[in-house]
């Protein structure tokens, strides 16, 4: 008996040491250098998502100014409740937030009114109701559908431009799509704009493909093989959700005698990650969608910074709140012509 | 259990026994037709290559869980293996032209040194495993599963670092993508070097497996781990070298992977552990030690690729196709553990 409480006292100890080491080391300066600087607690869902990691660096460039104490959830709702909890206890005077389900705003926002704390969310949008239901609840993050309507555009302008893309010569641009987790409100705003945006703009489309690649390189390969088996050069347009699936739907392609003599496949993704910005310096890729990391951290530290103060969150700063209490950071079309833009992002 | 039958009952048994014990390649025989049925240009050299292809790889994986689980073990880690192997294969592997490069200076590496790094470092991990099991008596459920949330947790490491965070690492050395995306001849009836891979691990494991010493005291320690030892095995050395072997296996499945997708995340290789244990389950490999062959094995991988990729073939909606792999995976176990119980 007393070797089992010996043995579960060593193990809390170690859990706990192992705690105060992870969020001590992600903090800046420790907990005695606090001085004058607000005390900003930020959650990220996850720490391995390859775009919360930029949103994280661009928070935490602002160490200087704030004493930020920055946790990973590691996907877990239940996991980032109690890191609320510890850092309310920490004596935060600001929460930033990353849910990691939209939600479960409602308990966070609970929590956040019981100390009288401002809390931002950002890249998981709460629903309305939730952040309307607290005065010091604010969001930043961006509009869904806006990243499907600029890959859209894109896909328009660059049909426009290459009439020798149409190989039928019907007018029409047969299109494989690749989607992201099915319902997931990024896969879905994605798919549905990306192609309502082309329809607008008066070209006709007929779909030959649309199954869901799970955001992931590997799987958006193996479709895409199946579809080339499938089709052949009836394919005239690949769509992906993202740049992961694009990137696989490439490799595909080239390995199916693609991207030479004189074969071509236009490929669109979303996100703007590096190794497609290679793509597309390359000509593989035609183009994809930023999703701004950079100003997206800056302005959830920004609202944090000014809530924690006790100012408007923003006070002095670029960002327009919206009716909804949001600030939309815009997306930004990328393509051979402004890929300076994107890679000045990931300076 | 030990049930006598009388004769002739048994003898009419015997065709409702048969459709019993091949009830899954019956059934998948069935789910083949409906796809053909459906699309008639399932037919195809290129589909069949592209199956060959996308099956190699997890060839590879699922023969080295095959032998864990014929110990009598099982082998949680192997996914979580592919992927560090995958992420470590990649960094090293960058093109030099590529501007967000892990390691920038580095300078360019032939391919097989890298491979064989990743090769070695699967072997260790399957080794620790080993040691886990075979000396610390850990269940090798418990065991592993430890080994596979450890392994995932290095990888991460390795992988979110600046300068770009947790970036897929891509941008890979034309000779490394090559490596796995090359074929011999060209034309219908190119052979991918993937499939040349397998076939050769597949040839490999068949000897260990059927000619040498170790290959039967693998398969004495799963059928009866006392009698093993009561007739002289190293149950010990032989599950060390097991788990080894399936490690190194992994480790070269984690670079072909990453070369075949041309990048590598801390994802990459997620849950392959369940595929490839499904896979050798479903190609008459059991759960409870002692039974499965090579053929067997690549059999199973196989019609799991058929499925896989006849599915998106015809276009069938994603979830349904997790509704069809998880039952032919319980309806494989059921038939398997229905054997058991007879051996029994």
């Amino acid at each position: 008996m007393k070797r089992k409480v010996l043995a579960i006292l060593a193990v809390a100890g170690l859990v706990l040491t192992g705690c105060g080491g992870g969020t001590g080391g992600s903090g800046s300066g420790g907990e005695g250098a606090s001085g004058d600087k607000p005390k900003i607690g930020v959650t990220i869902y996850k720490y391995d998502d390859n775009f919360m990691s930029f949103v994280r660096r661009a928070i935490e460039k602002n160490a200087d100014k704030a004493e930020l104490i920055v946790v990973d959830s590691q996907n877990d709702q239940a996991k980032q409740n109690e890191q609320v909890d510890t850092l309310i206890s920490k004596g935060v005077q600001a929460l930033a937030i990353n849910l990691v389900n939209p939600q479960a705003a409602s308990a966070i926002i609970a929590k956040a009114r019981a100390a009288n704390l401002p809390v931002i969310f950002f890249n998981k949008e709460p629903s309305q109701s939730d952040l309307q239901s607290y005065e010091k609840a604010w969001y930043v993050g961006t509009a869904s559908e806006e990243s499907g309507i600029m890959q859209g555009q894109i896909i328009v302008e660059a049909w426009k431009a290459h009439p020798e893309w149409d190989k039928n010569g019907d007018g029409k641009i047969q299109y494989v799509m690749l989607k992201g987790e099915p319902g997931h409100p990024d896969a879905e705003a994605r798919t549905k704009y990306s192609i309502d945006t082309v329809v607008k703009a008066g070209i006709q489309v007929e779909k030959l493909e649309e199954q869901t690649g799970m955001w992931d390189s590997v799987k958006g390969k193996e479709l895409m093989d199946a579809w080339l088996a499938k089709h052949g050069d009836k394919i005239e347009f690949v769509i992906a959700n993202n740049d992961a699936m694009a990137l696989g739907a490439i490799q595909s392609l080239k390995a199916n005698g693609y991207f030479r003599d004189g074969k071509f496949m236009p490929v669109v993704g979303v996100d703007a990650i590096p190794d497609a910005l290679t793509q597309i310096r390359e000509g593989y890729m035609v183009g994809s969608v930023l999703n701004d990391a950079k100003n997206q951290g800056q302005a959830v530290f920004d609202l944090a910074y000014n809530a924690a103060l006790g100012k408007h969150p923003t006070e002095g700063t670029q960002w327009k709140l919206g009716e909804d209490k949001a600030v939309r950071v815009p997306y930004v079309p990328i393509t051979k012509e402004n890929l300076h833009i994107a890679e000045e992002a990931y300076k | 259990m030990g049930l006598q039958v009388p004769a002739q009952v048994r003898r009419g048994r015997k065709l409702s026994s048969f459709l019993a014990d091949n009830a899954i390649y019956l059934v998948l025989l069935g789910l083949l037709a409906g796809i053909i049925a459906i699309s008639p240009d399932f037919v195809s050299v290129i589909n069949f290559r592209n199956i060959l292809a996308q099956a190699s790889t997890r060839v590879i994986i699922a023969l080295g869980v095959a032998g864990v689980l014929i110990t009598g073990g099982t082998d949680l880690s192997a996914g979580r293996m592919v992927g560090l192997s995958a992420v470590v294969s990649a960094s090293l592997l960058q093109a030099q032209d590529y501007a967000y490069r892990m390691y920038p200076n580095l300078p360019k590496l032939p391919v097989v040194l890298p491979v064989l790094l990743c090769v070695a470092i699967g072997a260790l991990f399957g080794l620790l495993n080993g040691v886990a099991v075979a000396v610390f008596r850990v269940p090798p459920f418990i065991a592993t599963l430890g080994a596979m949330v450890m392994i995932y947790g290095v990888t991460s490491i390795y992988f979110d670092r600046p300068p770009y965070g947790a970036q897929p690492i891509g941008g890979l050395d034309p000779d490394f993508m090559e490596y796995a995306q090359g074929y011999f001849f060209s034309g219908p009836f190119a052979l991918p070097y993937l499939v040349v891979y397998a076939a050769v691990v597949t040839l490999l494991v068949w000897v260990l497996w059927n000619k040498t010493v170790l290959g039967k005291n693998m398969y004495a320690i799963g059928g009866n781990p006392e009698a093993a030892v009561v007739s002289g095995v190293n149950v010990t050395k032989t599950l060390l070298a097991v788990y080894a072997i399936a490690g190194a296996l992994y480790g070269f499945a984690g670079t072909l992977e990453a070369a075949r997708v041309g990048s590598a995340t801390n994802n990459t290789g997620f849950m392959y552990e369940l595929d490839a244990i499904a896979a050798a389950v479903v190609g008459g490999v059991s759960t409870s030690g002692g039974v499965g062959t090579v053929p067997g094995v690549v059999t199973g991988v196989l019609i799991f690729q058929v499925i896989n990729y006849g599915l998106n073939f015809i276009g069938v909606n994603a979830y349904i196709q997790y509704i069809v792999k998880g039952l032919i995976i319980i309806a494989a176990v059921a038939i398997d553990m229905r054997k058991y119980v007879r051996r029994k």
